[in-house]
């Protein structure tokens, strides 16, 4: 089965950040996806580094990625370059 | 091609910080209550062994065992090292609170050897600390902003320890040829100004921005704190402790590092993304209007334009009560929910519904608490400088109030540990 962006844009939709209560995408945290056959390679950055509670968000897109059918394998990369600034933030979402 | 590593996560299990901070809010609370039960001393002299009974309880028991905590959680997060044994950490704790009542009751009772002996037991716990993040930081290159300033407060945290210890051995064997007062005096400033302060400065540059959703604020901002301190501290102290040409220079230094403070929250107050602000924000937020009164204050006292021990007191009161405590009450309210979110729902987020963060905190019980502390604090601040009795125990029982509310508040997140953790199995199934 052919994996589309679409699909993977709505199930990274559900992955939130607790702290904040966004979704990864609304907060501009995905910095870009990769799909090749069976196989996501999703990069992302985190709002600050080295935060377990944000580290653990790596997990969670992780499994999101990995429900969708014909996925066989999930990369998830981190990076922090560019870093994340508060104006990645999709306009209108924050609370 | 922008570097792809992987993010181990770094941070010591959250029951080690959390043990610390729920000690720290124990202190509070009973310190709170103690303002009420010792309005008497409180309008007295500040040179009381019931009044420092009190003082201790504030500065080691809450202030000191809150910043330990947090920073057991947080220096991993902000220097990026792992502590180097946690179990050892636990051992503080238990060695630290012994310690703390040993010294809160001698001084409460006066019995001074008793003292001495809580005094070098706290020094053993405090070594300790010191040791465990001295090894954590084997090797550390990244000398940021908030790095610089926590090795400063660790090192300001070392001296006031063997001040502390050589005032507690003075005081049994009397020794030392400066004079009483000014000594102590020295004792406070590097206790607040020298350890408590760039703590929380550089604590608060990091996770400020953060809880805000703030750009980092222009540069000048942070150079100005840390200089200020960096110069203030050391002419403070050596100005009370005998070359009194270095005092005024020194507090101007300090109050000049307030300044670059309350520019620099200004400036992420005013470019934050995050519109509403809960409890937590609003804490640390009115906590910094503290320093206003309490640098025009400490360069008043330190200049002679005010003196006496009501005003001496009244600036504690702003120092300890207003600006520090309240800081930390706030940056709780932050952390606290965190670390028990991470423990108890992280595991299962993904698998179940989970609430957020924020859903954890209690506003029933954090805006009350809001309410209470801040208005106890100005409230407090203003009977010690009258030293009427009636109102201050009026003013304590406000305190006691709030913190009591704070206690419920955090009580409520915490309440959440009694959840079964998922097993590890269940946590890893797809």
């Amino acid at each position: 089965m052919a994996i589309s962006r679409e699909h993977l844009m709505l199930v990274l939709r559900d992955v939130f950040d607790p702290e904040l209560g966004m979704s990864v995408l609304d907060l501009g945290l995905i910095y870009g996806v990769e799909i090749d056959a069976g196989r996501v390679r999703i990069t992302m950055t985190l709002t600050s580094e080295g935060c377990p509670l944000h580290d653990a968000m790596i997990e969670w897109v992780r499994q999101a990625a990995g429900k969708i059918p014909g996925v066989e394998a999930v990369d998830v990369a981190i990076t922090f370059e560019p870093p994340w600034t508060p104006d990645r933030i999709r306009q209108g979402t924050l609370r | 091609m922008p570097p792809l590593r992987p993010r181990p996560a770094i941070g010591p299990p959250p029951l080690v910080p959390l043990g610390y901070l729920a000690c720290a809010a124990g202190a509070f609370v009973v310190a709170s209550a103690g303002v009420a039960w010792l309005a008497p001393e409180l309008a007295g002299h500040y040179y009381h062994p019931r009044v420092l009974a009190l003082t201790h309880t504030v500065t080691l028991g809450w202030v000191t065992l809150a910043i330990m905590g947090a920073s057991y959680q947080l220096i991993p997060v902000v220097l990026g090292r792992p502590i180097w044994s946690e179990r050892l950490a636990r051992w503080q704790l238990a060695i630290l609170a012994v310690a703390v009542t040993g010294m809160v009751a001698h001084f409460y009772l006066g019995t001074w050897p008793g003292l001495a002996m809580a005094a070098g037991l706290l020094a053993i716990g405090i070594t300790l600390h010191l040791l465990n993040v001295a090894l954590s930081l084997r090797g550390f290159t990244e000398w940021t902003f908030t790095a610089r300033l926590v090795v400063l407060g660790y090192g300001g945290l070392a001296l006031t320890t063997l001040f502390g210890l050589t005032l507690a051995a003075n005081r049994v064997w009397p020794f030392l040829p400066t004079e009483f007062f000014p000594t102590l005096h020295a004792h406070v400033q590097l206790a607040l100004l020298g350890w408590v302060t760039p703590m929380i400065l550089g604590i608060a540059a990091r996770v400020y921005p953060m809880f805000l959703i703030a750009p980092e604020p222009r540069p000048w901002t942070a150079r100005l704190q840390l200089w200020g301190l960096v110069s203030g501290v050391p002419s403070v102290v050596l100005g009370l402790l005998g070359v009194p040409a270095l005092l005024v220079p020194g507090a101007l230094a300090v109050a000049a590092a307030a300044a670059g403070h309350i520019a620099w929250i200004l400036e992420m107050a005013r470019g934050r993304k995050r519109p509403g602000l809960d409890w937590g924000l609003r804490f640390a937020l009115t906590a910094t209007a503290f320093v206003v009164p309490a640098a025009l204050l400490g360069v008043a006292l330190a200049s002679d334009r005010l003196s006496g021990p009501r005003v001496a007191l009244a600036y504690a009161v702003i120092v300890l009560g207003g600006w520090i405590s309240l800081t930390i009450v706030g940056m709780m309210l932050k952390i606290v929910p965190s670390l028990v979110w991470y423990r108890v729902y992280s595991p299962r987020a993904g698998r179940e519904p989970v609430p957020t963060v924020a859903q954890l905190s209690s506003s029933r019980a954090e805006g009350p608490a809001y309410v209470l502390l801040t208005s106890g604090v100005v409230l407090l601040a203003g009977t010690v400088l009258t030293g009427d009795t009636t109102a201050i125990r009026g003013a304590g029982v406000v305190l006691a109030l709030g913190a009591l509310a704070f206690g419920v508040a955090l009580a409520r997140v915490l309440s959440h540990l009694r959840l079964p953790r998922p097993t590890h199995a269940a946590a890893h199934a797809r």
